[in-house]
């Protein structure tokens, strides 16, 4: 994968069949009904019975509505990914103005992945992916490769080519 | 406009307000540790939420990160709530606890 700085926000290139399989899934793990990544998304923010009962019926669904309208908002990115002639490579543009909504969702789907897969905080470390199971591996390599994008997006890695790039630069399909 | 001298007035507000602004019990917003966000992540919600300084958001950062927890904010109930919902509104893991007489 590669990054570069486009006019209006960042081109990420050479983007696998597989990393566009994780992409396409934030959206879908975001609105997972799954009571495990809920819980997590959601979590118990009071002690008292009372003070979480009043938290879930007045913060908790304005939260669910900014993580749906953030979903869709990554769901129309990932609409506009472009597919390089005859290769099975991608290229996606984010928005700079999308920048926070991205950021924000990759971390969600980082966390609702750890959480299906059942993962823990050793498996997590740098020698975890040799002992994890082939279900808990695939997670932790999803897990990480959409952690390099919420890096770039961040600020976290240099990028080259500052305004020089634009989708339209590529033989697409 | 009213007859009644300023000072007379100001003493009454002051009178009625204080006693309860001293009775209102604070909270503690908390961040707690997860082993999936990004260390820089964190920081830069703390700067964007509450307007700390780097130093400080990298500060309780690696608060949350060694001790597995970090006392980001202290204050009244209402403003807690909101902070703790800008705060999972970036997945934050966090959770509102009254400060302990």
């Amino acid at each position: 994968m590669w990054v570069a700085r486009a006019d209006a926000g960042y081109l990420f290139g050479g983007l696998t069949k597989t990393a566009v399989e994780t992409l396409k899934g934030v959206p879908m793990l975001i609105e997972s009904a799954d009571a495990r990544v809920r819980r997590r998304l959601l979590p118990e923010t009071f002690d008292g019975a009372e003070e979480e009962a009043q938290w879930r019926r007045h913060a908790v669904p304005e939260l669910e509505r900014l993580f749906l309208s953030r979903a869709q908002l990554v769901r129309r990115d990932l609409a506009g990914l472009r597919q390089l002639k005859d290769v099975d490579v991608w290229v996606l543009l984010i928005p700079d103005s999308h920048v926070n909504a991205w950021t924000s969702s990759l971390n969600a789907a980082r966390l609702a992945l750890y959480e299906l897969a059942e993962l823990t905080p050793e498996l997590m470390d740098r020698e975890g992916l040799d002992q994890a199971a082939p279900k808990q591996r695939e997670a932790l390599l999803r897990i990480h490769m959409l952690a390099e994008i919420q890096c770039v997006l961040l600020g976290d890695v240099e990028v080259d080519g500052e305004g020089e790039w634009s989708p339209d630069d590529f033989a697409l399909d | 406009m009213s007859s009644v001298p300023r000072a007379a007035t100001r003493q009454k507000t002051e009178t009625k307000t204080r006693p309860e602004t001293s009775l209102a019990p604070t909270w503690n917003v908390i961040v707690h540790d997860d082993p999936v966000t990004l260390m820089n992540y964190v920081t830069k919600v703390l700067m964007q939420v509450f307007g700390y300084a780097q130093d400080k958001a990298h500060r309780l950062m690696l608060e949350v990160h060694h001790s597995g927890r970090s006392v980001v904010w202290t204050g009244a109930r209402e403003q807690a709530e909101v902070y703790a919902q800008k705060l999972q509104a970036h997945h934050l893991l966090t959770s509102l606890e009254p400060v302990a007489n």
